[in-house]
């Protein structure tokens, strides 16, 4: 096994996470449902597939503990199904507890470390939901029958009944609703799709069949609807348009049968299967790992230098009077394409914020239990999407504000019972893409509001006037505005490390609206892409700059005293080192940079880079270090320079120059000055 | 219809900007220079976070450079998608001017400004040129790629 075991293993993490991720989510949906004493079989069912396929795969690299966690929770999970789709709820807790064991131990493995057994505590409070649940899943939808002719019954799938069957055991009635479209309703704007979206106001839409065959209207088609409502019979006729539309109920419920049948091996089996053929969640939807996007990145990177040097030979060839205007057209086309495809890589690697939010009502769960405090979390990011690297930074900052939202915010129900507000807090969040390729996230509760002079008192200056002194007030290191008499927490707002993220980091804008008595909002404006980078951080002639790892072949001392300084200029032009056996040009930053008046000698240090194939040391004063920095480009035309990536934040409040040394060097390390 | 106009200071003479074209006002600090970028741009501050390239209004105008004071300012500008700064002497004045005073330059000033200067206000005894940030600015590209 351990020989494929690490080139599964990364598959295996990334898959087992997303399956946990969503996990999570339904778990905490069948909480609700359970809380509220509805049956939610879909779930059930989803909930089902996604630990039964972190059991196969766990299997399959030989994890004994998960695949004993996700049996037990599946086991629990199978009577839940049996049962309609409910879930007791105190079940939840248990399965919550399985699901962060199993989480643990992946991180153990992602980790390289040893996975630790099975708490056993654990697996026998699963066990026993198992037999409770066997238990009590008496009287489950077993009397209740479908009556559904043929052609119908054959196009619905077996959680389709569940659903049906469960409503009915939940008190509503399943019908058959029948529409029959036609050229007239068309016009009357009445089509399939607006008869779904009336129908979903009063009823629960399981299924929409297509049935082929002569209707009175003289057409062939009619559409069966199949819905669980506890509406009007006459309201539901008038929303598919009345006559010739029909209406019947679909179930009827059997006298009661005595004792409902043990489940039989076939009907477990069916289950089992469906779970293992696990067909492609989203269909296609591909799972790549970032670096082989990064890869491509920069291969597309290398096509630029490359587009750039054929400009120039095209720009020799112009002005030795070649008719170079066809060359000249085709380039800009290539200029254009290559900016296309920069365009589609990127999009490669957005995400869906919905997705990197995934954890956020898990948070939102535990804090409440913590803190007995009753909220809701409310989430409006619709489709928008985020740079892979922007994602895994903001969580972090996201997480931070809800915390302290319903840390310090938000009120204990009876002090907001006393202030005339609802016992339930509300935290939203909300996000929106703006056209200036950034996104807004907003993160909003409906509590007691920022105590300006609690916060000024605390930090010891005069109250501020506006919210941005405030917010700048609260992400001063270390501030705490809770009042030390009823700290509970001990902890400060961790405000600065939200400001340090969106700010610094990301190069992104912070703002806050605080009214007392009502809530806070953060508004949190973020760039949809950043590009990060592996650099080395130097110094030459008193200024610090960047320059990605990746661009250097390798770092050397420049020996002075073994330079060789060809014929011609002498002081701080070109001179040679040997290097294994090589005559490598040795060129002073400041002279590509422009900015050599007064320099002697090279610096000490020499990065070697690779210039149109052949290496070229370019000497600066020192080395400060090793970084991953987050590359800002530069859109500006005033200052879209050749040799210059773009800029970074090192924290001093100066921009640092990232430079992009092959193309400075391609650029201006020409001889006689070069073509700037 | 007045409009606020923030006034700014240059080798003494007086000039204005509509306040709605400004985001903001800094105190300077010094710029990060780009190598390469056109004569007249100071090089990169960082606004809230965004790296913004500064325009040098002596340069620009064709004086002769100062040492940079506490009263250096960066008049933050927002044209379209593009946000730029102008380093000016001082700025520290914000005033409405109506459009009675407001005349076209005479043409031999015209000429000699590039077109930077659009209108003259007349405050008080004072004259006050309206520049034209766009062309003060510039698109200059660095390097004619």
């Amino acid at each position: 096994m351990s020989v494929d075991l690490a080139d599964f293993l990364p598959a295996y993490l990334t898959e087992v996470e997303e399956l946990l991720g969503s996990a999570n989510t339904q778990l905490l949906a069948l909480e609700t449902a359970a809380r509220q004493r509805s049956a939610s079989p879909r779930t059930v069912r989803e909930l089902f597939r996604a630990l039964h396929t972190i059991k196969g795969l766990s299997a399959m690299i030989d994890v004994e503990p998960i695949v004993s966690i996700a049996h037990w929770m599946e086991t629990a999970l199978r009577h839940a199904d049996q049962a309609g789709g409910r879930v007791p709820e105190a079940s939840i807790e248990p399965m919550l507890e399985g699901l962060r064991a199993i989480e643990q131990r992946v991180r153990q493995l992602a980790a390289g470390k040893p996975v630790s057994g099975v708490p056993r505590g654990l697996l026998d409070r699963l066990e026993s939901l198992d037999t409770a649940e066997r238990g009590h899943s008496g009287p489950p939808a077993s009397p209740v029958t479908l009556e559904l002719e043929p052609a119908v019954a054959s196009k619905l799938s077996a959680s389709d009944r569940e659903q049906l069957l469960a409503g009915v055991a939940a008190g509503r009635r399943a019908l058959r609703l029948d529409y029959v479209p036609s050229a007239d309703r068309a016009a009357q704007g009445l089509t399939i799709n607006t008869v779904r979206e009336r129908v979903s106001q009063l009823a629960e839409l399981v299924k929409v069949i297509p049935v082929a065959g002569a209707t009175p209207g003289g057409g062939n088609l009619t559409f069966a609807l199949l819905l669980l409502t506890s509406a009007e019979d006459s309201a539901l006729l008038e929303a598919v348009g009345g006559a010739p539309a029909k209406l019947r109920p679909i179930a009827s419920v059997a006298p009661a049968v005595p004792t409902s049948p043990p489940p039989t091996g076939a009907e477990l089996l069916s289950l089992e299967e469906e779970g293992l053929a696990v067909e492609p969640r989203r269909s296609g939807v591909l799972r790549v790992e970032v670096s082989r996007l990064d890869d491509a990145l920069e291969r597309l990177a290398a096509l630029v230098v490359n587009r750039s040097k054929l400009a120039r030979a095209v720009a020799v060839l112009t002005a030795a009077g070649a008719p170079t205007r066809d060359l000249v057209q085709v380039l800009q086309e290539n200029a254009r394409q290559l900016r296309d495809l920069r365009a589609s890589i990127l999009h490669l690697r957005m995400v869906r914020v919905g997705d990197v939010l995934e954890r956020l009502p898990l948070l939102v769960r535990g804090l409440r239990r913590a803190s007995g405090k009753q909220v809701r979390l409310e989430l409006d990011v619709g489709d928008a999407e985020l740079d892979k690297s922007v994602a895994d930074r903001l969580l972090p900052a996201l997480v931070h504000l809800v915390r302290n939202a319903v840390d310090h915010a938000l009120e204990r129900p009876e002090e907001r019972r006393a202030a005339g507000k609802p016992e339930e807090g509300v935290l939203r969040l909300a996000c929106h893409a703006r056209s200036s390729g950034r996104l807004e996230l907003k993160v909003s509760d409906d509590g007691q509001g920022v105590d300006a002079a609690a916060v000024a008192a605390r930090a010891g200056v005069p109250v501020p006037a506006s919210s941005e002194e405030l917010l700048e007030l609260m992400c001063r290191a270390g501030l705490s505005t809770r009042a030390s008499v009823d700290t509970t927490s001990g902890r400060g707002m961790g405000m600065d490390i939200v400001k340090r993220i969106i700010v610094d980091q990301l190069g992104g804008e912070l703002s806050l609206e605080t009214t007392p008595g009502k809530g806070t909002t953060f508004c949190l404006r973020v760039p949809l892409t950043i590009t990060i980078v592996e650099a080395f951080v130097f110094e030459s002639s008193a200024l610090r700059y960047a320059v990605p790892v990746s661009a250097v072949e390798e770092i050397i001392e420049v020996d002075t005293a073994s330079l060789v300084h060809p014929p011609g200029r002498a002081d701080g032009g070109t001179a040679m080192l040997e290097r294994r056996g090589q005559a490598v040009p040795l060129v002073a930053l400041e002279r590509l940079l422009r900015r050599d008046a007064g320099r002697e000698s090279p610096g000490p240090k020499a990065f070697v880079v690779r210039q149109r194939g052949m290496p070229l040391a370019i000497a600066v004063d020192r080395l400060l270090g090793q970084q991953e920095i987050v590359l800002r480009p530069l859109e500006d035309p005033l200052v879209q320079v050749p040799g210059v990536a773009g800029a970074t934040d090192l924290g001093d409040g100066l921009p640092t120059l990232v430079l992009d040394l092959p193309a400075l060097g391609a650029a201006r390390g020409t001889p006689r000055g070069g073509v700037a | 219809m007045s409009t606020l106009h923030v006034v700014f200071k240059v080798a003494g003479a007086e000039y204005a900007i509509p306040a709605s074209e400004v985001l903001q006002m800094e105190s300077f600090t010094g710029a990060t220079p780009v190598p390469g970028a056109p004569a007249h741009v100071a090089g990169l501050v960082q606004v809230r976070g965004r790296v913004v390239p500064v325009v040098d209004a002596r340069a620009r105008f064709g004086l002769p450079p100062v040492e940079r004071t506490l009263d250096t300012r960066v008049v933050v500008g927002q044209l379209g998608s593009r946000t730029v700064g102008l380093v000016v002497d001082s700025a520290r004045e914000v005033l409405k001017l109506a459009p009675d005073q407001l005349q076209a330059p005479p043409q031999l000033v015209a000429e000699q400004a590039q077109g930077f200067v659009k209108a003259v206000a007349r405050v008080g005894s004072r004259l006050v040129m309206l520049i034209d940030f766009p062309r003060v600015i510039g698109e200059e590209k660095a390097h004619g790629d």
